[in-house]
């Protein structure tokens, strides 16, 4: 598909990619994670699913044990701008700078350059098709 | 005329059946055929319903001699059994749905300027959105509630937040006031009942109106805390209050929406919201009350929002089937414990992208409801797919409900679109569908067993990937989105901020307020609470004082993660 200069496309038997998939905070709606979790599956990533109102500091230990790729987050509360940003600094205080982090869910347009600035590698919105987000995951992925 | 055993709705003979058909063969040969050669159909995934179905091109009377169809047994006339045409006799003619809102976001005080706006334009019915710390039981100052504390709706940590949102409407301004508090039913009563006494009301003077539906916070909604069947236990509570206290409350509202909205489709969700009702029922049963007692206090809350029409059918479908399992399974014989009460939620498939067409979309879905004769009725603003709505949006949600009870005939006659050969043939294959998958839930052991084996959770992951499939591929059509999208700049939208501050002032609020009670009391009242979890007495009497005596939300919530422990999140996907 020529997406980039990631692993796979280099090393095509490499072990595929991990990516851990939460919701922090209270919000319960779970069924977008689910989906995204299942379609990277399908695209040929190992996926760790976390469940409901995990922590910034648990979603980075499971990031740290499961050597994740990539860490994605759901949040449809409203509340990203508070939660989304406490999840870099928990991957970056276990040492993972280099986990990618990236987040969908409810979150308008004007704050995705706030969580940019932030440390939050991309922002998926609702309807995105997850080819799409499995294809940025291999281009961008530093681990 | 000949009886038969099985009398069609159309009363044709057999003889007149065969003529139609033989009429119908010749016109699919000699009329469509040639007709489809010129003007080939558009692909038939479009005309696959999310609810299951697929749409025929064309529906006569033979679809109604196929499914069985018999007027007096299926159809009926409103009011009456099996309550297909309508809950009520008249219908919108004298009691159109009441207007009613989801609204609270911030601080009380942000929410109660917004309620008395409400009140002056006519709505009659306010259901309180919470945020998720009160929703899930933790008070403002909590670790869990960073980040979330008036965001998704109002903080709410005591009655003293209520006080605040309430002044100067007394609950006697809303023909009915509610919540949602799905996960702490007994402590939404408990508010309600204590502002009114504070208001000088009796419960006689107003109608209180809850969810408190927790069965289906586990399959979709997400705002559990309790382990099931404690969960469970509290719900039934609040019923068995109201049966003693409040008969003429709606303590118990069993949901389809969530199921639906989270990938169920209406179908498998209206059979799983059955089965959770089915639950409630039994554990009402369980403890020695009569059936008649309590139905009548049990609402639904259907939800397809996908087609118009398969949303008048689900609705009608759903009426037919309460009516005789509330008659067969449990015996009910007071026709108001048949006649299922039913409330929804206008929506239509919103998109973020051109967001004002967003009220062409919701004006369809909650016309739909009109049609499908429900009693009480929210409606989407057309920002919802953005935030939580503005001023503006939420107030031509308001009008479009009004518009529908005042102009263009939707509320003139009683189930407008009954004897439709293709409504009263969807009503029947979605009643198939549901009962179908009803059956399923029952062979398993139930509503419980079957959010706890995984079975619920798959049924609505595979939904949800299946509509996220077809939105790929653009059978699931959203126009401006994934067919017709245009490069045109976005449209400037005002969307509602929550003021970050509101944490701030909360947790203050919540210090006052301790600062401020009775801790004896408090400690005391919290106590009975204690008791009453754990003996197994109702707990909604305790609850009552708890709240009298401002304790919190999470401590009250903190009791019964006390004596229940706490619920474990689930990682299957």
């Amino acid at each position: 598909m020529g997406t980039g200069p990631g692993l796979l496309d280099a090393e095509p038997e490499a072990a595929p990619l991990r990516v851990v998939i939460a919701k922090v905070g209270l919000d319960g709606h779970e069924v977008g994670a689910r989906v995204v979790a299942q379609g990277l599956v399908e695209c040929g990533f190992d996926v760790v699913y976390l469940g409901l109102r995990r922590t910034p500091e648990q979603v980075a230990r499971a990031a740290l044990e499961e050597d994740a790729a990539a860490v994605g987050i759901s949040v449809l509360s409203g509340a990203h701008l508070a939660l989304l940003p406490k999840v870099r600094e928990a991957l970056d205080a276990q040492g993972l700078r280099d986990v990618l982090l990236i987040a969908g869910g409810i979150i308008p347009d004007a704050d995705v350059p706030v969580l940019e600035a932030a440390g939050i590698d991309a922002v998926f919105h609702p309807g995105t098709p997850v080819p799409e987000i499995a294809a940025y995951v291999r281009a961008n992925a530093r681990v | 005329m000949k009886e038969q055993s099985s009398r069609p709705e159309t009363h044709l003979t057999n003889g007149e059946a065969d003529g139609l058909r033989e009429d119908r063969e010749r016109w699919e040969r000699d009329v469509l055929a040639p007709w489809l050669e010129q003007a080939p159909e558009r692909p038939s995934e479009l005309f696959e319903l999310d609810a299951g179905p697929e749409a025929a091109p064309l529906y006569t009377p033979l679809d109604l001699l196929e499914r069985g169809i018999e007027h007096e047994r299926d159809i009926g006339l409103p009011g009456a059994f099996p309550f297909t045409r309508g809950a009520t006799p008249n219908g919108p003619r004298s009691r159109p749905p009441l207007v009613k809102f989801y609204s609270g976001q911030g601080t009380p005080e942000e929410t109660n300027r917004r309620y008395r706006k409400l009140r002056d334009w006519g709505v009659e019915q306010i259901q309180i959105a919470s945020d998720l710390p009160s929703q899930v039981g933790y008070d403002p100052d909590h670790i869990m509630a960073a980040g979330e504390v008036g965001r998704a709706g109002v903080s709410i940590a005591s009655l003293r937040d209520l006080e605040v949102m309430f002044d100067g409407l007394p609950l006697t301004s809303f023909k009915r006031v509610g919540a949602l508090f799905s996960s702490l039913g007994p402590l939404a009563l408990a508010l309600f009942v204590a502002l009114g006494e504070q208001q000088g009301l009796t419960t006689d003077d107003y109608v209180v109106d809850l969810q408190n539906d927790p069965l289906k916070e586990y399959s979709a909604r997400g705002t559990q805390f309790l382990p099931i069947r404690p969960a469970t236990r509290l719900a039934a509570d609040v019923v068995e209050w109201c049966v003693e206290n409040a008969p003429h409350w709606y303590p118990l509202d069993v949901c389809v929406n969530h199921l639906n909205a989270a990938g169920a489709g209406s179908s498998s969700g209206t059979a799983f919201a059955l089965a959770n009702a089915r639950c409630y029922i039994e554990e009402l049963l369980g403890r020695g009350l009569e059936i008649d007692s309590f139905a009548p206090l049990l609402q639904m809350f259907l939800d397809e929002r996908d087609d118009l029409f398969a949303a008048v059918a689900n609705i009608r479908a759903t009426r037919r089937i309460w009516a005789r399992m509330l008659r067969d399974d449990y015996g009910a014989r007071d026709p108001r414990s048949l006649a299922l009460h039913v409330t929804a939620y206008g929506h239509g498939r919103e998109t973020r992208q051109e967001p004002l067409n967003n009220i062409v979309r919701t004006t369809l879905g909650t016309l739909a409801y009109y049609l499908g004769g429900v009693q009480t009725l929210y409606n989407a603003s057309y920002d919802e797919a953005l935030a939580i709505p503005s001023d503006v949006a939420l107030k031509i949600a308001v009008r479009m409900q009004q518009i529908l009870t005042h102009e263009q005939g939707i509320s003139l006659t009683v189930d407008p679109l009954g004897g439709s050969y293709y409504v009263e043939s969807l009503t029947s294959d979605l009643e198939r569908l549901i009962l179908d998958e009803l059956a399923r839930v029952d062979e398993q052991g139930g509503a419980i067993a079957c959010i706890e084996n995984g079975y619920v959770r798959s049924v609505i992951v595979e939904g949800a990937v299946r509509r996220q499939r077809r939105f790929e591929a653009g059978s699931r059509a959203m126009v401006g989105v994934n067919v017709l999208a245009s490069d045109d700049e976005p449209e400037p939208v005002d969307v509602l901020r929550v003021d970050a501050e509101v944490e701030e002032v909360q947790r203050r609020r919540l210090a006052e307020v301790k600062a401020e009670r009775d801790a004896g009391a408090v400690g005391a009242a919290l106590a009975a609470v204690t008791e009453a979890a754990r003996s197994g007495a109702n707990v909604v009497p305790s609850v009552i004082e708890a709240v009298r005596s401002y304790a919190t939300v999470g401590e009250v919530a903190d009791v019964f993660r006390s004596v229940f422990g706490e619920w474990e999140p689930d990682r299957a996907f």
